[in-house]
């Protein structure tokens, strides 16, 4: 299926250059429509949804903001710190959100192993399930936050409460891409 | 069977044709807006060649306005007053403008494109901006994430700035940035110091410049910057003094209190510095030289979360619980803030409950 008109001016604004220095797709030159369907693939596979993905790094965005710009340690073992850079974001799917450049940097000492994520990136994985291209910057694969994040992949996803299932562009007026 | 297949595919070649002359003409003749003039404040008249930002135009002139994106629209620092002849504000604009600016033609000037003549407002203290060349005398690790970096002036040979002020440091193309970029940073220096500037940048992952000046920048090697700017200084006045700060947030506060020093106040103040453990500290021995030097003043290190072999017996806590624990009524003072965005809005929710008016408290937030 072709991607429509909508992801395609979407896919530009996610050059490099245009929002950001880096933009949002790395090496990815699939197009943007390719890499939602894979990245919402890979979501269904884990069993969970982009809603619950991105309520967990609030919910320890949230956790490390008490430290107030330092690290703080959050239970079971994790090490956060939440810091802010000078400056907003707008969110390149065009809806007007416009964040705060608010970067959470979770250690998960257990494991060993750290993530950066933004407020962009909660934002992008929430309304649009966008996880950013292979090779970007801030490029967030949905296994590996789902691994460093501890997220309990039990429990069904909640597709029937409203807004929990699984979306790939959330622009009402262009389902179809 | 076969000619009106060649004719289509002629057509189709002369159209194509056609277009793309169409579209380099209308490049070379609509894209093309030619000199036009500028009036600024309504006394200074510039002309420029049109179709460029008005931030870059107004940089090519040497007017610097502040702005902390590179011109990508993301800082919403750099703005002015634009009085005609940019039309009107573009979607990109919208966010970092209220209704009160949009209704006095504020925009901002990295999204405006000088493409008729215009009517700008500069402030005036804007105009005293200028461009420095520099040699990167001296990097010193202040800390394992943060170090001091010392500018020598080379053209113009002096900088005059008010303590508390900051500058914008040009990051050269690297392998981070295809183009210069430029990131703010207050000055850690005292502004009696005028052949030497100091800086204290903190590594930020992935950051463009921390990242540059952590991993590449080397003694001897050339950087601009310009500057200065900003309204975070001290007020002339007799209050006491709060002060409080974390990590690099502690480089404006020094050159106010070397300034404090230098000119021999007698304000009672207490800076409280948060940290997370004893290796976030630095500047220990300058601040204990401070004390020394000024009749009634007191640094107040916290740590959040000291590691047992800091084996440390001083403050602990959020800043935020310190500073509570050591101020009883803050009516009658005025506070200073230099950190994270996070710290600071916390700060002011405990000064407000300490009584201190809104107005009274002065700060430099990281965003």
């Amino acid at each position: 299926m072709a991607q429509s008109p909508y992801l395609s001016r979407v896919q530009s604004e996610m050059r490099p250059g245009v929002i950001t220095q880096d933009g949002f797709l790395g090496n990815d030159h699939r197009e943007l429509q390719e890499i939602l369907i894979e990245d919402d693939a890979t979501v269904k596979r884990l069993n969970t949804t982009h809603a619950a993905i991105a309520a967990r790094m609030h919910e320890l965005m949230e956790a490390g903001a008490e430290g107030l710009g330092l690290p703080i340690d959050v239970p079971p073992h994790f090490e956060i710190q939440v810091d802010s850079v000078r400056g907003k974001l707008p969110c390149p799917f065009m809806g007007g959100t416009i964040v705060q450049k608010l970067n959470t940097t979770v250690f998960n000492t257990r494991l060993g192993r750290e993530i950066t994520y933004t407020d962009l990136n909660i934002h992008m994985i929430e309304e649009h399930g966008f996880y950013e291209g292979r090779g970007s910057l801030f490029r967030m694969p949905p296994e590996e936050l789902a691994e460093i994040l501890e997220m309990d992949l039990r429990e069904p996803p909640p597709e029937d409460e409203e807004g929990a299932t699984p979306r790939l562009c959330v622009r009402k007026d262009d389902h179809d891409f | 069977m076969m000619i009106p297949f060649l004719i289509a595919v002629g057509v189709m070649c002369a159209i194509t044709s056609l277009l793309a002359v169409i579209m380099v003409i209308a490049d070379a003749t609509i894209g093309n807006y030619g000199d036009v003039t500028i009036t600024i404040n309504g006394e200074k008249s510039v002309t420029v060649e049109g179709g460029h930002p008005l931030l870059s135009t107004l940089k090519e002139e040497e007017i610097f306005i502040p702005s902390a994106c590179g011109g990508r629209g993301s800082c919403g620092l750099c703005k002015l007053k634009v009085l005609e002849g940019a039309g009107e504000p573009l979607p990109t604009e919208m966010p970092w403008l209220d209704p009160d600016e949009v209704a006095s033609h504020v925009r901002l000037s990295c999204q405006v494109k000088v493409k008729n003549d215009i009517r700008i407002e500069v402030p005036e203290e804007l105009f005293s901006v200028k461009q420095f060349e520099t040699e990167v005398k001296a990097i010193r690790d202040l800390t394992h994430d943060i170090k001091e970096v010392r500018l020598k002036l080379i053209e113009p040979e002096g900088i005059e700035f008010t303590a508390g002020q900051f500058v914008h440091f040009e990051v050269p193309v690297y392998a981070l940035t295809d183009e210069p970029v430029y990131r703010a940073y207050s000055l850690s220096s005292g502004p009696t110091e005028h052949g030497e500037i100091e800086l204290e940048i903190r590594y930020v992952a992935n950051g463009i410049c921390t990242t540059y000046v952590h991993q590449h920048l080397e003694v001897g090697q050339n950087i601009t910057i310009n500057g200065p700017y900003g309204d975070f200084y001290l007020r002339d006045t007799d209050s006491d003094i709060i002060f409080i700060a974390g990590g690099s947030g502690m480089a404006p506060i020094k050159s106010i209190l070397h300034e404090m020093a230098r000119t021999g106040s007698q304000r009672k103040a207490r800076y409280f510095f948060g940290a997370r453990s004893v290796r976030d500290l630095f500047l220990l021995d300058d601040m204990k030289a401070l004390e020394e030097q000024l009749p009634d003043f007191r640094f107040i290190p916290a740590l959040s979360d000291p590691d047992p072999e800091d084996h440390w017996e001083d403050e602990t806590g959020l800043i935020t619980q310190v500073v509570g624990r050591h101020v009883e009524d803050a009516s009658q003072m005025e506070a200073y803030l230099c950190g994270s965005p996070l710290m600071i809005d916390a700060c002011i929710a405990v000064l407000r409950e300490k009584g201190m008016p809104e107005e009274k408290v002065y700060f430099d937030k990281f965003s």
